[in-house]
C-alpha cells in the first residue's frame, strides 16, 4: 500500500492535512477543552490581535538569544577544539563532560536570578550555562572520533599545534561543527525562553507565561509558534550552512 | 599514566573548590550571594536531615521514576512499530522529527492548564518530553539490528521467536539501554523545570523557593545533592550499558 | 544408480528490482554425488551465490525442484546442511564456542550437550584454546574457522560455502583451503564451494561448475583430474594450469 516515494509523498500530506483540520476541529466540536488546546485559527488569530504586544517583546528575547549564542556555541566550539587537540586533555575531559551533560542545569536559574537579576544578564547567563556543555561535549566528541591519521600525517609533514588546528582539525570537523552548533543554538533558543518564563520582565517567555496566568490560552499557543518559528528559522540557517560546507568540501 | 588522569582531574576539581573558598575568604567573591564550600557542606548535611528536604526528594524520585516507567515501554513501542513497517515509519518520520527537534519546554504552560500543578502534571510534561527520545532510541535500535545475522539464524533454522530472541534482543540491548539513559538525563530535567515553573511540592520547588528568599546555602546545597543524584543515575545506567554492549568493539 | 545428495532441477530464479525483472537463474541442472567437492565459479552477478541460498532453504525458486537426498528443499534443513558465509558473521556478543553452539541452541539441545559438540568442532578446526573469546578478539582467518566449526556442528551431510575466503589475506586463504580439505577428507561430507578464484577452485574440487553472466546459465561442467592429496606443488603444473585456462576461457568470454 505505501511503496512508491509518490504513494508516501501523498500520505504525508494527508497526515498533515489531518493534524491540522484536527487541531481546527476538535476544539471547535468541544471534544478538546478550549482551554487546553485552542483551535489553530483562534492561535494564529491571537498572534494578530496581540501583534503590538509580542512585537515589543520579540527583541528582548532575540538580543538575549544572539548574545548566548555567541557566548555559549563561540564558547563551547573555541574551548572544544583546544580540549581536542590534546588526546590526553580529550580523554580527561570526556567522562568529566559526560558527568556534566547528566547535571539538571535548569536548577542553577535560581542561583542566576540572585547572581543577575530580573533583566537580560540572567537570561544570558543561564541560557549560555544550559547550552555550554552539550555544545563542548559534542565538539570534543566529534573531533575524538576522527581517523587519527589525519592529524598523525599532518605531524609528520612537521605541522605546528596551531597548525594542526586551524588547518586539519577544524576543516575536517566541519559536520560536527554544525551538529555542535545545531544542539547548542537550539539550547540556547530553549534556554532564553525558559528562564524568561521562570521570572522575567520582557521577552516571549515572560508573554507566555502571563497569558497562562490570565488563562488566556490562544495567546500562550501565540507565543509558543512565535518561538517555534524562531527554532525553525535557526534550522533552515544551519542547513544553508551545512549545505554551504558540502559543497565547499566536494570541490 | 592511567592512574595519573583521573587523579589531575580530582584535582582540578578540588582546586576550584579551594579557589573558591580562597576568594571568599579573600574578599574577591560576595558570601551572600556565593558562600563558600565551608558553608555550603553543613548545610548539605543538616538538609539532608529534615523530614521536609527528604519527602520533597521523595516526590521528585517519585515522578521522575514513574514518568520513565510510563515513557520506556510507550517509546520504544512506537520505534518498533514504525522501524518495523517501513511504510509506515516513512510517512511519520517528518512528524516525529519535528517533534524530536521542537523545544519541549516551551509547552510546559500548557501542561499546567490542563493539569494543573500536582504531581500528574509533572509526570505528563516528564514522559512528553522523554518519549520522543525513546521513539528514535527504538527505530536505530531496530535499525543496527545487522540484516546478515538474521539470514544466518535463519539459514540454521531459527523461528520468528529465535529471531527476535537470539538476534534482536541482543544487538538492540545498547543502543536501547542508551537512548534509555538520555531519555532520563531529558525526563530529570523535565520534571525539574515542572517543579521550579510552578508546583505544590518537590525539590525543584524548594529550590526555587529558597533561590527567591535568597537563602544562598540552602540553595547551593540543594543544587549539589541533585546534581549528585542526577550524575548517580546517569552512571548507573552507563555501567549496565558497558557491560550489555561489551561485546561491541571498542574503537582504540 | 546412488541418489544424488543435491539435485538442482529446471532451476529458474527472477528477481524484481525497481519494478524490472531479471533473470538470475536460468534452467540450471545438476546432480552432485554424495561426498564430492563441487566449486561453483563464474562472473560476478551470475547467480551462483543465489543457487546456493536456494539450497540452503533461505528463499524458494520461481521454477523448477530442488532435492536433498532426494527430499525437495522447501525451508532451512540446517541438520542436513550447513551454510558458511562470505563474511564470518558470528553473533558479536557470543564467544566461539557459543557461536559454534548456536544451531543446536536453535533445535533446544540441552547447554551441556551443544557446548560439548561444540568444543569438539573447535578442537578440529584448530581453535581450541580460543573458545571463550568474543568476535573483535580473533583474527579474520579465526573467524572464519569459528563460522566452519557452526556449519559442521550438526554434522551436515551437505556443506555450502558461499566465498568463504573471499575476505582474508592470500596466505590466510591457502591454510584455511588445506584445512578444508583436510576436514572434507575426514568426513566425506559433499560440499558445494562458490568461489572467484580459480586457483583455489582447481585446487579444492573435484568437479569445477562454470556459470555464465546474466542470465546464469551452466557453461561448463570441468572435471578436476588431479590426484588427492592435493599439494602447493601441483599450483604449478601443466595439468593445473590447462584446467585453469579452460576455465578463464568462458569466463573471459561472458564478461564483456
Amino acid at each position: 500500500m505505501l511503496r512508491t516515494p509518490s504513494q508516501i509523498r501523498w500520505a504525508q500530506a494527508a497526515l498533515a492535512a489531518v493534524i491540522l483540520a484536527g487541531w481546527e476541529l476538535l476544539p471547535r466540536f468541544g471534544v478538546i477543552p478550549k482551554l487546553f488546546v485552542p483551535s489553530l485559527s483562534e492561535a494564529i488569530g491571537a498572534l494578530y490581535e496581540y501583534r503590538a504586544e509580542y512585537l515589543a517583546h520579540l527583541p528582548a528575547t532575540l538580543v538575549e538569544i544572539l548574545v548566548s549564542y555567541l557566548l555559549a556555541c563561540g564558547g563551547g566550539v573555541t574551548l572544544g577544539m583546544l580540549i581536542a587537540s590534546s588526546p590526553r586533555a580529550r580523554r580527561m575531559a570526556l567522562p568529566v563532560l559526560r558527568s556534566a551533560y547528566a547535571v539538571p542545569m535548569v536548577v542553577l536559574y535560581p542561583v542566576m536570578m540572585v547572581w543577575f537579576g530580573l533583566g537580560m544578564g540572567s537570561k544570558v547567563a543561564f541560557a549560555t550555562v544550559f547550552a555550554f556543555v552539550p555544545t563542548l561535549l559534542t565538539t570534543v566528541a566529534g573531533v575524538a572520533s576522527l581517523s587519527p591519521h589525519l592529524l598523525e600525517t599532518a605531524r609528520a609533514f612537521g605541522a605546528s599545534r596551531w597548525q594542526r588546528i586551524l588547518y586539519v582539525q577544524v576543516p575536517a570537523s566541519l559536520p560536527t561543527l554544525i551538529a555542535a552548533l545545531r544542539l547548542g543554538g537550539a539550547l540556547v533558543i530553549v534556554g532564553v525562553t525558559v528562564a524568561e518564563m521562570l521570572g522575567a520582565v520582557e521577552g516571549l517567555g515572560f508573554l507566555i507565561t502571563r497569558h497562562r496566568t490570565l488563562l488566556n490560552s490562544p495567546g500562550v499557543y501565540g507565543g509558543i509558534i512565535l518561538v517555534l518559528v524562531i527554532t525553525s528559522g535557526h534550522e533552515v540557517l544551519l542547513r544553508r550552512l551545512e549545505r554551504r560546507v558540502e559543497k565547499f568540501r566536494e570541490s | 599514566m592511567r592512574y595519573l588522569e583521573p587523579l589531575l582531574v580530582a584535582v582540578g576539581v578540588c582546586g576550584i573548590f579551594g579557589l573558591w573558598e580562597a576568594m571568599v575568604a579573600g574578599g574577591i567573591i560576595n558570601a551572600r550571594i556565593a558562600p563558600p564550600p565551608s558553608t555550603i557542606a553543613p548545610m548539605l548535611v543538616e538538609l539532608l536531615g529534615r523530614a521536609n528536604v527528604i519527602r520533597s526528594l521523595g516526590v521528585t524520585l517519585y515522578e521522575v521514576a514513574v514518568a520513565f516507567l510510563i515513557s520506556v515501554p510507550v517509546g520504544f513501542f512506537i520505534g518498533f512499530t514504525l522501524a518495523e513497517m517501513p511504510g509506515l515509519g516513512a510517512v511519520f518520520r517528518p512528524v516525529v522529527n519535528f517533534l524530536f527537534g521542537v523545544p519541549k519546554s516551551i509547552f510546559l504552560p500548557i501542561f499546567i492548564l490542563i493539569f494543573g500543578v500536582g504531581i500528574e502534571q509533572k509526570i505528563a510534561f516528564g514522559v512528553f518530553t522523554t518519549v520522543f527520545v525513546l521513539i528514535l532510541g527504538g527505530i536505530s535500535a531496530v535499525e543496527s539490528v545487522p540484516r546478515e545475522l538474521v539470514t544466518v539464524a535463519r539459514a540454521y533454522g531459527a523461528n520468528r521467536l529465535q529471531v527476535v530472541r537470539e538476534i534482536y534482543l541482543p544487538a538492540m540491548a545498547p543502543v536501547l539501554l542508551e537512548s534509555a539513559r538520555l531519555g532520563m538525563i531529558f525526563n530529570i530535567t523535565a520534571v525539574l523545570l515542572a517543579e521550579i515553573y510552578g508546583a505544590r511540592d518537590g525539590i525543584g520547588y524548594r529550590i526555587a523557593g529558597w533561590g527567591e528568599s535568597l537563602q544562598m546555602p540552602q540553595l547551593y546545597a540543594a543544587l549539589a545533592i541533585v546534581a549528585t543524584l542526577a550524575i548517580a543515575v546517569n552512571e548507573l545506567l552507563q555501567q549496565l550499558e558497558t557491560r550489555l554492549g561489551a561485546w561491541r568493539q571498542r574503537p582504540a | 544408480m546412488t541418489q544424488s545428495a543435491v539435485s538442482v532441477r529446471a532451476v529458474t530464479q527472477h528477481f524484481t528490482v525497481e519494478g524490472q525483472s531479471t533473470v538470475a537463474l536460468d534452467a540450471i541442472d545438476l546432480e552432485i554425488p554424495p561426498g564430492q567437492f563441487v566449486a561453483l565459479v563464474g562472473p560476478s552477478g551470475c547467480g551462483k551465490s543465489t543457487l546456493l541460498s536456494l539450497v540452503a532453504g533461505l528463499r524458494l525458486p520461481t521454477g523448477g525442484t530442488l532435492l536433498c537426498n532426494g527430499e525437495p528443499i522447501v525451508g532451512p534443513v540446517p541438520q542436513r546442511i550447513g551454510m558458511i558465509f562470505q563474511e564470518a558473521n558470528l553473533l558479536p556478543w557470543l564467544t566461539a564456542l557459543e557461536n559454534v553452539a548456536f544451531p543446536l541452541k536453535l533445535r533446544g539441545v540441552p547447554k551441556r550437550e551443544r557446548l560439548e559438540a561444540a568444543r569438539a568442532m573447535l578442537e578440529l578446526t584448530g581453535l581450541g584454546n580460543f573458545a571463550d573469546r568474543l568476535p573483535h578478539q580473533l583474527s579474520g582467518g579465526m573467524k572464519q574457522r569459528v563460522s566452519i566449526g557452526r556449519g559442521l556442528v550438526q554434522d551436515p551431510g551437505v556443506l555450502l560455502l558461499d566465498e568463504p575466503f573471499a575476505a582474508l589475506d592470500e596466505q590466510t586463504r591457502m591454510v584455511l583451503g588445506d584445512e578444508v580439505l583436510r576436514i572434507w577428507a575426514r568426513t566425506g561430507k559433499t560440499v558445494m564451494f562458490v568461489t572467484h578464484n580459480l586457483s583455489e577452485a582447481v585446487y579444492l574440487a573435484d568437479r569445477i561448475i562454470v556459470f555464465s553472466a546474466r542470465p546464469g546459465r551452466i557453461v561448463d561442467d570441468v572435471p578436476v583430474d588431479l590426484p588427492r592429496p592435493r599439494t602447493f606443488s601441483m599450483m604449478s603444473s601443466e595439468r593445473f594450469g590447462a584446467l585453469k585456462d579452460r576455465i578463464w576461457a568462458h569466463i573471459r568470454d561472458a564478461d564483456h
